[in-house]
């Protein structure tokens, strides 16, 4: 068999089996662009884990799928389009990959485990209030103790702590020399003495992010990843791997597609003509940049497979997707936002139209600011584009 | 020096609303509770009533100011720079221009006291209005309604034939009526109603669809002026963040691509202003404001508004999406206005239908 008729068969395989086992009621949060938790999550990795297919981006001996990229791009494709959630990113993607590169035998037997079958949940505590697009300013400090380490400081913005039962976190041990070189990544179990998590709420109405303090927190030593002050190296390692992420464009256009349909079911008439075709205008401008993006994922996809080097593609891919999901989002505002942000909170509790359906595109709108802010913030990305374009 | 957002109009009606705004907004700062935030609001707006805002533009004879429309705008724009979460153009602007339809002293002398407190409605949605016996029956529902606290009527604009507009006062204990208050996102109280009850007809004709449009156009006009107030505001608290937050061992505001952010919301915002000025010149010698400037400037406060409310939330960073900070509540009160007294797509059409 060929390639492309192998990967549409894998393709076929995915698909049937996401739309014969994906609860119903998760892929319905999904459509309904509803912000997914630890419940939905779970569950659908649970659900994997059992068909072997808990880990696409692992290697077979620590119970991943082995897949190469391509078939790894077509699993997060097939997902999107069926409306089955994106796997939890922070075990599979961030600390697991971490792990099996740097982690101990003891240390992968201990953790890995319980990523896969979705047991252990995790979250990332890097950003601090001083330290946020300049990571490594962090101030949050590790002291040794014979086997421990105490560690005190604050964390800020850490998505989903308050449904966690570990932090993987950058902290410092030592001031002196380069301030990447005093840095050391823990592994903190969030229950432990000292720790205090606190929601930040947020524009959206959702809580989603944490602020996460420390108090002579005591970590095993056995807990630290590779040596003290490397903690640089393996926090780049994981940003390295994660950067092809943008390369998977599907929830883009699945997010698009219900734009549309939204749209289409607000405006009808012909006395909303106007405003229809002005919104569907700038839905196919924002399907163009898609599918510009798409092309530019695959090939990325493709450099990396061949051995080339991967230079600016992840930055670029990151602006296009994560600025048209925004501009689908203000589309959805316009078609539908007077009804929404007008009835963003119940006084009430009960009567009639307290709960205000399709809410999520409001909520959506207001969460999609973020998307341009985390994960490197739209202006560090373009320093980095233009600092490979100019040279210097 | 750094930026400070003038006023439109200097003096004390702006310098009192802006204190009022300020001090509306300490006392909401520790409530969370959406049920305490619509007392606190409730209380506040008791308050402004007796300090005789709704009557700013009433006429003296009925125990109004007798006041200009630039008297209302002074208060919008103190208003504005904070946010303030109350109805000032629908309670002080809004009303009265309904009013004029409705030749009854009493009625505008109880509305300038603040012992009727109605709440306008411009848009029907989805009611209709039909005669039963003797009187008339108000059906269906409405949804997103901005509300006065604690109104005690709803006036209410709604056509009686198919051409021909009418004005309803609806008690708000009317038999049949169900309220369902939200809060909005920019802090402030919305209503849906649901309803089947009797009402009277105030006015009808030729007289409601004047006062109905002048009403819009003022409604509009102010949130405008409210809005720009707001980005004068969010560019000044933009500007200090920005100088006061250190990353890579310098300010924020020494990075050229944000201070070229600051530099092209200013432009925005200062064009805005433009339209709104303009619009403020042609209130105190014309005696309707002319709507083609009104919906020039709604059309440009969308674009200009929204641009001005993410470019501040982005510069802010994980900070910018917090609910509490200051800034971030500036940016939904200028996304909101958007959609207050026709959005730029209504606005569009109006001009495109009149060329
Ligand atoms: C919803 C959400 C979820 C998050 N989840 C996590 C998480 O799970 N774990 C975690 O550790 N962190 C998380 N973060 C934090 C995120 O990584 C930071 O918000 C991000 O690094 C930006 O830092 P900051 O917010 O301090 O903004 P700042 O760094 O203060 O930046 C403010 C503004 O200045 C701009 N800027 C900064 N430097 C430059 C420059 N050199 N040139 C031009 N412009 C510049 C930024 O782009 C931004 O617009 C999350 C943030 C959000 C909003």
């Amino acid at each position: 068999m060929d390639d492309a008729a192998d990967l549409e068969s894998f393709r076929r395989t995915l698909r049937e089996f996401a739309l014969s086992h994906c609860p119903p009621e998760i892929r319905a949060v999904v459509a309904a662009n509803r912000k997914l938790g630890r419940k939905e999550w779970s569950a659908w990795q649970r659900i994997l884990h059992a068909r072997g297919w808990g880990a696409p981006s692992w290697p077979k001996a620590h119970g991943g799928t082995g897949w190469d990229l391509r078939h790894r791009h077509a699993f997060d494709e097939v997902m999107a389009e069926c409306d089955c959630p994106p796997q939890y990113h922070h075990g599979l993607r961030h600390i697991g990959p971490v792990l099996i590169e740097f982690g101990t035998p003891e240390q992968q037997a201990h953790f890995l485990p319980g990523i896969l079958n979705g047991e252990d949940w995790w979250c990332q505590g890097y950003s601090e209030p001083g330290a946020g697009s300049d990571l490594a300013s962090l101030k949050t400090r590790a002291e040794r103790d014979g086997e421990e380490y105490v560690v005190t400081g604050q964390k800020l913005w850490t998505s989903h702590a308050h449904e966690s039962d570990w932090m993987y976190t950058l902290v410092r041990t030592s001031s002196a020399g380069k301030r990447q070189e005093g840095i050391t990544m823990l592994l903190i179990p969030l229950r432990s003495p000292g720790i205090t998590v606190r929601p930040v709420p947020t524009i959206d109405g959702w809580h989603h992010v944490n602020e996460v303090f420390l108090d002579g927190v005591r970590v095993p030593a056995a807990n630290r990843i590779g040596e003290e002050g490397k903690g640089w190296t393996y926090g780049k390692f994981l940003l390295d791997r994660e950067r092809l992420g943008g390369a998977n464009v599907a929830p883009a256009f699945r997010f698009l597609d219900r734009a549309r349909a939204l749209v289409a079911a607000e405006l009808q008439g012909p006395q909303n003509r106007l405003k229809r075709e002005m919104l569907a205008m700038r839905l196919l401008q924002i399907e163009a940049e898609l599918r510009g993006a798409r092309e530019l994922g695959l090939a990325a996809i493709d450099d990396v497979m061949n051995g080339r080097p991967l230079g600016i593609a992840p930055s670029v891919l990151k602006l296009s997707t994560s600025e048209a999901m925004q501009r689908t989002s203000q589309v959805a505002l316009d078609a539908v936002g007077h009804r929404l942000a007008t009835r963003f909170r119940p006084v009430d509790a009960s009567g009639p139209n307290a709960e205000v359906g399709e809410i999520e595109w409001l909520q959506n709108y207001l969460y999609l600011r973020a998307k341009t802010i985390f994960g490197g913030s739209s202006e560090v990305q373009k320093n980095v584009i233009a600092r490979q374009l100019f040279g210097t | 020096m750094a930026y400070a957002p003038k006023p439109l109009l200097p003096g004390d009606a702006f310098e009192a609303a802006l204190r009022f705004g300020l001090a509306l907004e300490q006392d909401l700062a520790h409530r969370q509770d959406p049920p305490d935030r619509a007392a606190c609001l409730a209380r506040h707006w008791r308050d402004l009533l007796e300090l005789g805002w709704a009557g700013t533009l009433l006429p003296e004879a009925a125990g109004g100011a007798g006041g200009a429309i630039a008297d209302l705008v002074a208060l919008a724009d103190g208003a504005g720079r904070s946010a303030m979460p109350l109805p000032v153009a629908a309670a002080c602007g809004v009303v009265p221009m309904l009013l004029r339809a409705v030749p009854d002293a009493a009625m505008q002398a109880a509305v300038a006291t603040g012992r009727m407190r109605p709440c306008p409605v411009l848009e029907p949605g989805a009611v209709t209005a039909r005669m039963e016996g003797e009187g008339w029956l108000l059906e269906g529902s409405l949804l997103g309604l901005e509300l006065v606290p604690e109104p005690t009527h709803y006036l209410l604009a709604c056509p009686i034939a198919a051409a021909e507009p009418g004005l309803f006062l609806l008690p708000a204990d009317a038999p049949g009526l169900a309220v369902t208050r939200h809060l909005r996102i920019d802090g402030r109280l919305s209503a849906d109603l649901a309803l089947h009850s009797p009402a009277r007809l105030l006015a009808r004709g030729a007289a409601v669809r004047e006062a109905v449009a002048a009403a819009r156009d003022l409604g509009a006009f102010l949130t405008c002026v409210e809005a720009v107030s707001a980005m004068g505001a969010l560019i000044e608290q933009t500007i200090a963040y920005l100088s006061a937050r250190v990353q890579f061992g310098t300010a924020l505001a020494s990075f050229q691509a944000l201070r070229h952010r600051v530099a092209e919301m200013h432009v925005a915002a200062e064009n805005t202003r433009g339209l709104v000025a303009q619009l403020l010149r042609a209130a105190g010698t014309a005696p309707a404001l002319p709507w083609r400037e009104v919906s020039f400037a709604k059309l440009r406060l969308g674009e200009a508004g929204r641009f001005v409310a993410e470019a501040a939330i982005q510069m802010h960073g994980g900070m910018g999406v917090t609910e509490a900070l200051p800034a971030s509540r500036l940016a939904r009160r200028i996304m909101l206005a958007e959609f207050e007294y026709g959005d730029r797509n209504w606005h569009a059409a109006r001009l495109l239908e009149a060329a």
